[in-house]
């Protein structure tokens, strides 16, 4: 009997039976979840043909291509990392890298925790109709679009804007925010977080509206002050959606979208406008458009999006419970 | 002394829903006092009152002979167990003992000698560096239990603390609970909707419905002597046999009760009470617990629908009339075939069977030493 029992307990999966009964299984798990498989398909669809299928296209970053070419076929020309080379040898290379990784961190650390911030305050607030129509109010800027958004800069910032009307009806003199290099950033950076910071707040207050209230009363009776219990309690229960958007935004720091910087740059602030992305468009699409090695650029710059993407993940994964896989 | 006084306590709502009505209640230190009623009947609203959760809309509230209807949670010296802990998930259970020491800015020293007191009272000490997700919910109520006595409050107030536990948890912490309070000797107020729990822990019980106080007694009193057919219904387990168009009789002077044909002649206790509350002959809908129904006896029937075999005792669902009838028979005292389909007769002593008002649903035989003093009907004072 004892060695009946150790045989049964030694079983392995690979013991089991791999024939019709488990096919049979497979077939049976596959038909319960047909709804919901059939459900998704539309977003993998989505997703493989928008996400994974271009990635073919960088290929051409290793080859010396030319507009009309095929990506692949007998007469293609591998160049091997020569366009990354040229990239790096570039006289851009280094003002385009610090241009992207400043207007990046400065956004990062105004944009990060500002919505974070304002969650819990609009959280904490007694007035639940006040704090819905702030919210409102807050969330309302990120349905402008770019073109508008920066048209309303133009007119507030512009030369004969409402701010230099102020400050000249004050006796100041007019400034030039779009010819100069130093208010480049600042107007780029506050004008996206005032776009951005009540809609990036909504998934915090989503996550704020989880905190069982009990723990808010247990905090109460305690003596917890309200500022004690946003610390104690509200804090905490968020943390994990701040390890995961942090992962997110560090994985994205230097993936800074062009439309906006094109859209604001001129000849006066091109020193700190031209962005790797606005660069790449520019030598991908206009004037005598080099696509190989507007791809290598692209592509350097996603690998650095990538590795810091890891590095978050593994650094959070160590220090914390929370990671994206 | 942490005796808390409840004076006409009453909680509406912005919607002008009134939730509880003009409560008044005077526990005595070290009293364990127990609200226990249906989902909606105030209970919980009444006990956040006295924790300061919830503004009193009209009253007083009483704590050691303070007036605390303005004062804040935590200067009323109280302290809450919560149905669902509310224990702080990132904190372990050592933090978590510790928090409100800690916002007191009591010297480290001593947080950490009365965590640890509390810990070892409560065997909590192995599980001090854990987090509460690690525990189980056995463990967690005693980790908010802990929280509640690190604090050494003059008043401690559990809302439905046992309500997320299953059965078998639910009784062992039921013990728990009792021995807690052997050692720790102050005030309690425990609501729950459990009357196995109300009955078992509460000195008193306040029983609630609709946010008014039906009956405030001692568990055996609102056992046996229950105010109105609501109180005789919720309390008892299984629940009291009632018996629909029954009469009061009154005949040479003495009353009696006239169930399904059958009369019963009633004690002395129930003609004094019955006098005491001027009872005239009625309809009345008589009460007899499943406890109090003796099978094989008498000249009341009843067919037998279900009959449970519970081990030490059957459960008998039999029908007597329109009216369904339990009744419990210890196994080793049964002779009578109760097997399904079966009639069996039974009956009751009469001293056990409850009168209540067919109208009000007042029980006609209850009445209190005070009122019997005052010669005053006492149950016509209470409004549903």
């Amino acid at each position: 009997m004892v060695l009946a029992a150790k045989k049964d307990s030694g079983t392995s999966r690979t013991d089991l039976p791999q024939g019709p009964v488990f096919q049979n299984k497979k077939l049976k798990a596959f038909k319960e979840n047909a709804p919901f498989l059939i459900m998704i398909f539309p977003a993998v669809l989505v997703v493989f043909l928008f996400n994974y299928l271009p990635i073919y296209g960088v290929l051409i970053a290793f080859q010396d291509f030319m507009p009309g070419d095929k990506i692949l076929s007998d007469t293609t020309i591998w160049v091997g990392f020569d366009n990354f080379k040229r990239f790096f040898s570039d006289p851009q290379f280094w003002p385009l890298m610090k241009n992207t990784f400043l207007i990046c961190i400065y956004g990062f650390i105004i944009g990060f925790p500002l919505p974070i911030l304002v969650s819990l305050m609009l959280n904490s607030l007694k007035g639940k109709k006040t704090a819905k129509f702030l919210q409102t109010i807050f969330t309302a800027p990120h349905f402008i679009s770019l073109v508008v958004l920066v048209g309303m800069l133009t007119l507030f910032f512009g030369r004969y804007g409402l701010v230099n009307n102020l400050v000249a009806s004050g006796g100041g003199e007019r400034y030039s925010y779009f010819l100069e290099t130093g208010a480049f950033r600042p107007l780029y950076i506050l004008s996206s977080n005032w776009q951005d910071f009540g809609w990036s707040a909504v998934i915090y207050i989503a996550a704020l509206s989880n905190v069982d209230p009990q723990q808010h009363e247990a905090a109460i009776l305690d003596g917890a002050t309200r500022f004690q219990r946003v610390i104690h309690v509200d804090l905490p229960a968020i943390m994990p959606m701040i390890s995961v958007m942090l992962i997110m935004s560090i994985g994205g720091l230097m993936g800074v979208g062009y439309e906006k910087a094109l859209l604001m740059q001129t000849d006066g602030n091109l020193a700190v406008s031209e962005l790797v992305s606005t660069y790449v468009y520019k030598r991908g699409l206009t004037g005598v458009p080099d696509q190989a090695y507007a791809t290598a650029i692209g592509l350097f710059n996603s690998i650095i999006n990538v590795v810091l993407l890891i590095i978050a993940n593994t650094t959070s994964k160590k220090f914390s419970e929370n990671s994206l896989w | 002394m942490s005796e808390v006084i409840l004076k006409g306590l009453k909680k509406v709502y912005d919607n002008k829903v009134t939730a509880v009505h003009d409560v008044n209640l005077q526990i005595a230190d070290k009293e364990f006092i127990v609200l226990v009623g249906p989902s909606g009947c105030g209970k919980s609203t009444t006990l956040r009152m006295v924790a300061g959760l919830e503004e009193i809309s009209d009253g007083e509230l009483y704590i050691d002979n303070r007036l605390v209807n303005d004062v804040a949670p935590k200067d009323r010296d109280i302290a809450m167990v919560f149905q669902n802990y509310a224990l702080y998930p990132h904190m372990t259970v050592y933090d978590n003992l510790a928090f409100a020491l800690k916002l007191r800015k009591t010297p480290k020293a001593d947080i950490d000698k009365k965590v640890r007191e509390v810990a070892e009272i409560l065997d909590i000490t192995q599980y001090l560096e854990r987090k509460p997700k690690a525990l189980s919910g056995g463990q967690r109520q005693r980790v908010a239990i802990g929280r509640a006595m690190v604090r050494d409050p003059k008043v401690f107030l559990m809302d439905e603390p046992l309500s997320n536990l299953d059965a078998k948890l639910r009784n062992q912490m039921r013990a728990e609970i009792i021995k807690l309070r052997s050692r720790i000797n102050t005030t309690f107020m425990y609501v729950t909707h459990d009357q196995t729990e109300a009955m078992t822990l509460g000195d008193r019980i306040v029983i609630m419905k609709d946010g008014y106080v039906n009956q405030i007694g001692t568990p055996q009193e609102v056992f046996n002597r229950p105010v109105n057919l609501f109180v005789a219904g919720f309390i008892g387990m299984p629940v009291m046999n009632f018996f629909d168009n029954c009469r009061l009789l009154k005949e040479n002077g003495k009353y009696l009760a006239e169930i399904r044909g059958v009369k019963f002649l009633l004690s002395d206790f129930q003609q004094k009470a019955l006098t005491q509350n001027r009872a005239e002959p009625c309809e009345i809908v008589a009460g007899i617990r499943p406890q109090h129904v003796t099978v094989g006896e008498g000249e009341l029937s009843a067919k037998i629908e279900v009959s449970e075999m519970m081990g030490s005792e059957y459960n008998i669902h039999a029908r007597c009339g329109t009216d369904e009838v339990v009744m419990l028979i210890p196994t080793i005292d049964l002779t009578a075939d109760v097997s399904m389909g079966k009639t069996v007769t039974f009956t009751t002593k009469p001293s056990l069977i409850q009168l209540f008002d067919k109208e009000s649903g007042h029980n006609l035989i209850w009445y209190d030493e005070e009122s019997a003093a005052n010669d005053a009907p006492v149950c016509k004072t209470y409004t549903f």
